[in-house]
């Protein structure tokens, strides 16, 4: 297996050394369709540095020790190069078909390549040869070369089926990052703290509080009340559609939060199913100021405050 | 008469100012305690101020002694607010405390009225 190991990658060296031209021409060629052009996913220079890049390192994989061998840092390279690439792609538009599409397209010009090869030698080494003489020849030859192509085939299908794997990674961890930036974007968006009075601060509730929701709406609220100096806070639940026990834990933290820096905390919009689970849940809302809506909540902070809003008399 | 580890200051209309320093020792309640009510009682406080002004952060063994100089105070019938409680504090002591406190809270010494409530 050794033996035929080495006879594969020295012929896989050989064929890339010779044909370096064609195969590279063809990899620009089909990296250009995908990304270059009207695509504008890379330029012409980063596709040419890429096949070079790419060559050296295939290369390195066969001169290794075991070039099938994934765990050699020959082979980690070409999947650190190949995971890199594809996320380079990916953040600036790219479509994960077309790299594992671009991959597939690789592998192909490699086996074209040594197809060609295959071709050329065989035709070189039938000419001149005698009748039975060639024909014994050219079974062992045959039997030969059926196992150094098994060994080959082996070789690009384990490679390129490892490649794909370092592109899905790639794509799966640009779609992680992607996620968790629009869930802190959103987690931001969605608890909007305005200061709706001097001195009143109203902060809507939408959604399910969970522990890192709850911490992020804490710390934005207390440090919004130490820097407006806030008396009051109107937390309005309408947009709260369920409540558990660990959301209205959350709650009580929240109001006693508030009511220890000095302010005052005032929930308003609680619905009739809330209420109800909250009761069933026996959490005790005694020393919380509740009242039905935001506006009822805002007179009571209004009010407390010594502030009078009336209509204006004509 | 002084207590080591803080001030005590009148600041008018019934009301002292308590400034805890960084000398303040905890651990050591009981003496603390004598001296303060005894000063409240002096100058016929009916409310104390507690300023937590310097204090990033409220351990339980602090909070615990909170609530303890809450209660002597109310058995002389004087009323504890502790101001100027930082959002860090507030934060962390929010998350781990279980009951109400024994005390009232107030931004300012002379901000929002509670009696309003």
């Amino acid at each position: 297996m050794a033996k035929n190991q080495n006879k594969f990658s020295s012929r896989l060296i050989g064929l890339l050394k010779t044909q370096i031209g064609n195969i590279t021409g063809a990899i620009e060629k089909e990296g250009r369709l995908l990304f270059g052009g009207s695509n504008n996913l890379m330029s012409s220079d980063e596709i040419s540095d890429f096949s070079i890049e790419f060559f050296q390192l295939l290369v390195a994989l066969l001169e290794s020790k075991d070039p099938l061998d994934d765990a050699s840092p020959q082979f980690h390279a070409l999947e650190m190069f190949f995971n890199n690439l594809s996320r380079q792609i990916l953040v600036r538009g790219g479509r994960v078909e077309d790299l594992v599409r671009f991959n597939q397209f690789m592998q192909r010009a490699l086996i074209e390549a040594l197809e060609n090869d295959q071709k050329g030698s065989a035709e070189e080494e039938g000419h001149g040869k005698p009748g039975w003489a060639k024909v014994e020849e050219m079974q062992q030859t045959s039997q030969q070369d059926f196992t150094e192509l098994k060994t080959v085939l082996l070789f690009l299908s384990t490679t390129f089926n490892e490649l794909n794997l370092a592109v899905f990674q790639a794509y799966l961890e640009e779609k992680e990052k992607t996620i968790h930036a629009q869930e802190a974007e959103l987690r931001e968006t969605a608890t909007p703290i305005t200061e709706i009075w001097d001195g009143v601060l109203t902060l809507p509730i939408i959604g399910t509080l969970d522990s890192s929701r709850t911490m992020l709406v804490m710390e934005a609220l207390l440090n919004r009340i130490a820097q407006e100096r806030a008396h009051a806070v109107v937390m309005d639940l309408t947009g709260v559609k369920n409540i558990d026990s660990q959301v209205s834990h959350h709650l009580i933290q929240m109001v006693r939060a508030v009511q220890l820096m000095g302010a005052d905390a005032i929930l308003t919009g609680i619905r009739p199913e809330i209420a109800r689970a909250l009761t069933s849940l026996n959490i005790d809302l005694s020393s919380v100021t509740t009242r039905a809506t935001l506006s009822d909540g805002l007179k009571e902070a209004f009010r407390r405050m010594g502030i009078q809003v009336s209509h204006k008399v004509s | 008469m002084s207590v080591s580890g803080l001030h005590l200051t009148p600041i008018g209309n019934g009301a002292m100012l308590l400034e805890p320093s960084l000398a303040l020792d905890v651990g050591n309640t009981h003496a603390m305690l004598e001296g303060i009510v005894r000063r409240l009682q002096q100058t016929k406080a009916a409310r104390l101020y507690y300023d937590l002004e310097q204090l990033a952060i409220i351990e339980p063994l602090y909070y615990n002694w909170l609530n303890m100089l809450a209660r002597a105070c109310h058995t002389v019938n004087v009323k504890m607010t502790c101001i100027h409680m930082q959002p860090t504090a507030a934060f962390a002591l929010a998350r781990y405390m279980e009951q109400p406190p024994e005390f009232e809270t107030g931004m300012e010494v002379d901000g929002w009225n509670r009696e309003n409530k």
